[in-house]
């Protein structure tokens, strides 16, 4: 199953312009997906509409969403929503397997903070194919987090298109780090003028764990704005392909974007592929985009154990470091301290 | 801006288009006939014949690229691969016929070899025409010859690295070449000798309808160092020309090279080159590139560190114009502990024109305690022009210092005015702010290229900006 | 020949479509210093820079004549090689152009004529000893990497050598310590003649000391208000603006 193209091919023995997964089937025959909290300050339904990915993981993944789909979930942000709206996705031996579909619409001047998170009881296989859909409509404002906590046996795909309007920012905050293979495509179309979208996004890999990392994002607005910051860390024989697409159409004058990659290598097997793409078929616009990869500085790792830490303290305290201020953006201290306690938990 | 008073050249220069005169063509297309007959018209001893057809089965097995330009117009039913000129091989610039010499003339070539070269070549369609290297290098052992003598006089050297460096199933241009490669030139620097002046090949393609795939094969031996220097250009016809050349490049331990090049092709060019260096131990490979012609350009220059602290550096620029997609780039691959690579690329689309770097760099598990850093700069001139960077990075080891850095942009009105409340036209403004942006890839030529450099910038912006 | 450099007529000034300035007045004549002072925003950069037309700038009432000429609306560079420099106040960084080519063409195109090498290395040299700079920024590229002092210093060596009939000097003090400002003024004296023209545009009073200024301007809220001497710095300098923002 070929998954996650690039928006634009380079060479082939790159190995990076798409993933094929072998031995894996997709299930079919999917039964229900009951046990998902849901926070009560807003109303849900489930008539979400026809769609048509313009990027997405591919078609077979998309075709399960629309075809077999065990959870649809249509949110319509009508007024401002100071609490988080929190949708809790708990995978257990009864719900092994979630497919679902969520399309979410932001009122023009509305503000919501939205959290979804996808977590496990017992230690075993599941299986999760989303898909996430959100349009902000003129001068709203998105917070939107996606917290992936499964475990290192289970299959994670999401795919995330979000098409904003003008006026309207989204602050996106992604942390990857369940599933054996996490495959997430992020697409943002900022078609309205001065629309902004903040994708911060953390992953950490051990063991076998892959990640297949797809952001694009498109502009077409005037003075829009996009910035990507990837923080990752892997240990282990993890795996990660960090593939971030900036592309300035035609017309996106006065527009930026930036693009901004690191991966702590933690160990001498883990691997990290990166492909940090600008396309520019604008003149007046600044686009940056920088990658850096390496192990953690020694000079930094001696003075931190100087001060009574042993090496695994010491490790842990850096990636948080490093972690922090794309955690800073969640808003949110509980949330924080849980994937504080995931980072200690995972890097054990 | 480093030459603000160089006089203006005349374009027509590089598009001085001879007759069609030659003394054999080969009929256009590729089969296994048109392969035996260029063998034969070659002369090729019979391990050459029998590694041109296995080339040939290569080519018609593998596909065409599935990324980067659109190649569909090139026809290969269309292209003469094989255009003998109408003179032989010679060691004096009075021997070649007086058109030949008077292109070459136009072009500056024996000029420049009385002045800052050490040594010349010169191709003319599929042979080379001219080559002639100063007595007290060839008195050192530096051998320096056309390819197709190499094959008869250094067989052993030549079997020993000929497509070893760049494999035949590397790409299907890369078999294309194997299959119906001519000329191009063959440089040998024994071990310790330090040629400190450059050696210049220059290669000229005047037939319409053709193709250019000559063969370049360097080997700098141990503690040897080397400049070379490669120039091309064409004039401009209608219907499509091809440039499959093979650049191999053998740094052995110790050793030095730079390899610069400024390729100017007509617009009507498919520029499907491939280069490859393969470093030794505490070997150093430079490459400095500037490339201006071409309607589409494949390019990316590989260094293949495989020794103990070898080190490489890219320097390049790649200007596109109306018409021309400009897709270039660099490959590095580390493979020993202590390697490092440096990457310099810059690029400017203007008038509809495409520029993308396109790159690799892989750090292999055996490359411990490695070193590699990429800086991208893309002007945009205009709002009609694409420019793009495709960059991919492959860390296999976590002992390694890797970053990359790119930025896309125009030029600052800020800049212009500050430049114009000197007394400076904007025009004069923005091609001195281009030449300063090109700066860092002209000061690593010699002057006279640096020269034809900065001429070339100003003839690209000539009426394009204001 | 009249004896006037630059005079702006009722001049009123957009800066992203925002009123800056409400009708400035101002004459300068041969052998004059002029100094506009005034509080942060009050309009004194958007002076100098609508005098060099930057078209970030729209006028929208006015004129300016320089020798008698209409150059309202000239281009920079022509505004430029009739003999106006400005020294900025953030000097634009230039990669890959030295300071000594970027000046030869500079030169040349202000005087039409070409630039004689060696002279004019000569002259530069000189020029850069008396503004104590390190003679190695000759081959530098312009601006990259020169600290703040650097630049201002830069902008003087500009000035002496393309030797402007009136030179603009927008805030080449602010930011610069007493050993720099010193040098600065130096430079100034160095440039000043009877035949040319200043106008110094500052906040702060150190670098008139040593220089013998003809008329001060106070510079509020997009008008003159006051006019008067040297006099009048030293004043502002004691009590501040606040007596005239109410005018």
């Amino acid at each position: 199953m070929i998954l996650n193209e690039t928006p634009v091919r380079t060479s082939k023995n790159f190995n990076i312009n798409n993933i094929e997964l072998t031995d894996f089937n997709i299930p079919t025959n999917i039964p229900k997906f009951n046990n998902v909290t849901i926070s009560d300050n807003i109303s849900i339904t489930e008539n979400t509409t026809n769609f048509k990915l313009k990027y997405g993981l591919g078609d077979i993944l998309e075709n399960q969403v629309k075809s077999s789909s065990n959870k649809k979930i249509k949110i319509n942000i009508e007024k401002n929503i100071a609490e988080p709206i929190l949708i809790d996705f708990n995978f257990n031996k009864d719900n092994l397997s979630l497919i679902e579909d969520i399309e979410i619409c932001a009122s023009e001047n509305k503000k919501a903070n939205i959290i979804i998170k996808y977590r496990y009881k017992e230690d075993i296989e599941y299986y999760h194919n989303g898909i996430i859909r959100l349009n902000t409509k003129p001068n709203s404002n998105i917070n939107i987090s996606i917290i992936n906590l499964l475990n290192e046996q289970s299959y994670n795909f999401l795919s995330i298109e979000n098409i904003l309007e003008e006026n309207s920012k989204i602050n996106y905050c992604n942390v990857d780090f369940g599933g054996k293979n996490s495959i997430t495509n992020y697409y943002s179309n900022l078609k309205g003028n001065n629309s902004n979208n903040q994708i911060n996004c953390i992953y950490l890999g051990k063991q076998n764990q892959f990640f297949d990392l797809n952001f694009i994002g498109e502009l077409y607005g005037e003075k829009s704005n996009i910035d990507i910051e990837v923080q990752g860390a892997l240990k282990d024989n993890a795996k990660k392909h960090f593939k971030g697409t900036i592309d300035f159409k035609k017309g996106s004058k006065k527009s930026k974007g930036n693009e901004n990659e690191f991966c702590m290598l933690m160990s001498d097997t883990s691997k990290s592929i990166a492909l940090p793409m600008l396309l520019c078929g604008e003149e007046d616009v600044e686009g940056n985009h920088s990658s850096a990869a390496g192990k953690v500085d020694n000079k930094q790792l001696f003075y931190i154990m100087s001060r009574g830490f042993n090496y695994k303290e010491a490790m842990k305290l850096i990636v948080k470091a490093r972690f922090n201020n794309i955690l800073e953006n969640l808003r949110d201290e509980k949330l924080k301290n849980e994937i504080i306690y995931e980072i200690d938990k995972r890097l054990d | 801006m480093s030459k603000t008073n160089i006089e203006e050249i005349n374009r027509n220069i590089y598009d001085i288009k001879n007759k069609d005169e030659y003394d054999y063509k080969i009929k256009k297309g590729l089969t296994k006939e048109i392969i035996e007959e260029i063998s034969k018209q070659k002369n090729d001893p019979i391990w050459m014949k029998e590694f041109r057809l296995k080339a040939l089965d290569v080519y018609n097995s593998l596909e065409m690229p599935t990324w980067g330009p659109d190649l569909s117009e090139l026809n290969m039913d269309d292209i003469a691969t094989y255009v003998r000129p109408k003179t032989g091989l010679s060691n004096s610039w009075e021997d070649v016929p007086e058109d030949i010499k008077n292109t070459f003339d136009k072009l500056g070539i024996p000029e420049a070899e009385k002045k800052s070269l050490a040594g010349v070549g010169a191709q003319y369609d599929s042979e080379v025409v001219y080559h002639s290297m100063k007595e007290e290098l060839i008195k050192q052992g530096v051998i320096y010859t056309d390819m197709e003598t190499a094959v008869r006089k250094y067989p052993d050297l030549v079997k020993e690295h000929f497509m070893k460096c760049v494999p035949v199933n590397d790409h299907k241009f890369v078999a294309l070449h194997g299959a119906v490669w001519s000329g191009g030139s063959f440089v040998y620097v024994p071990k310790g000798i330090k040629v400190d002046i450059p050696l210049q090949s220059y290669f000229r393609l005047n037939s319409p309808e053709s193709g250019q795939f000559e063969h370049t094969l360097i080997i700098v031996d141990e503690g040897a160092s080397l400049h070379f220097i490669e120039g091309c250009s064409a004039p401009k016809y209608n219907k499509v020309n091809l440039h499959a050349g093979c650049v191999e490049l053998y740094v052995k331990d110790n050793a030095y090279l730079r390899y610069s090049t400024i390729e100017n092709w007509s617009k009507n060019m498919l520029n499907l080159n491939t280069k490859k260096a393969i470093v030794g131990n505490n070997a150093k490979m430079e490459w400095v590139s500037g490339s201006f012609g071409s309607k589409i350009s494949m390019l990316y220059p590989m260094s293949i560190l495989n020794g103990e602290n070898a080190k490489t550096e890219f320097t390049g620029i790649s200007f596109a114009g109306k018409g021309q997609n400009l897709d270039n780039g660099f490959k590095v691959i580390h493979n020993n502990i202590n390697t490092s690579s440096i990457v310099n690329a810059k690029s400017i689309s203007k008038n509809g024109g495409t520029c993308t770097y396109r790159s690799l760099v892989r750090v292999n598990e055996t490359a411990k305690n490695s070193k590699c850093s990429v800086s991208c700069e893309s002007l945009m001139l205009d709002d009609i022009s694409k420019s793009d960077t495709i960059p991919t990075s492959d860390i296999r080891t976590d002992e390694v210092e890797f970053s990359h850095e790119a930025k896309i942009g125009k030029i600052s009105d800020k800049t212009i005015f500050y430049l114009m409340s000197r007394g400076i036209s904007e025009e004069d403004a923005k091609a001195m702010i281009v030449r300063g942006f090109a700066y860092p890839i002209s000061k690593e030529l010699p002057v006279e290229y640096a020269v034809e450099m900065n001429n070339l910038i100003n003839l690209e912006l000539e009426g394009s900006i204001g | 020949m009249s004896n006037k450099l630059l005079e702006i007529e009722d001049l009123c000034v957009n800066a992203e479509n925002k009123e800056i300035l409400k009708g400035i007045n101002l004459t300068i004549n041969k052998g004059e210093i002029h100094v506009i002072m005034g509080p942060n925003g009050s309009g004194k950069s958007t002076t100098a820079n609508a005098i060099f037309n930057n078209p970030l700038y729209s006028k929208t009432q006015g004129t300016i004549r320089f020798c008698d000429e209409d150059i309202t609306n000239s281009k920079t560079d022509e505004i430029a090689r009739k003999g106006i420099f400005m020294s900025f106040q953030m000097p634009e960084e230039i990669p890959g152009v030295s300071v000594t080519n970027f000046l030869k063409y500079a030169k040349s195109k202000s005087t039409g004529k070409p630039v004689k090498i060696f002279e004019f290395k000569d002259e530069l040299k000189k020029y850069m000893e008396e503004l104590n700079m390190n003679s190695k920024n000759m081959e530098r590229s312009l601006n990259v990497g020169f600290s703040g002092g650097e630049k201002k210093k830069n902008e003087i060596l500009q000035m002496l050598v393309l030797n402007p009939k009136l030179a603009i000097l927008d805030e080449t003090d602010s930011g610069l310590d007493v050993d720099a400002i010193r040098t600065v003024s130096k430079g100034i004296e160095m440039f000043k003649n009877s035949e040319n023209g200043i106008l110094i545009i500052t906040h702060n009073t150190k670098i008139l000391s040593s220089l013998k200024v003809n008329y001060v301007h106070i510079l509020i809220d997009g008008k003159i208000v006051k006019t008067g001497t040297q006099e009048l710095a030293k004043e502002i300098e004691e009590n501040g603006y606040s007596k005239y923002k109410n005018i």
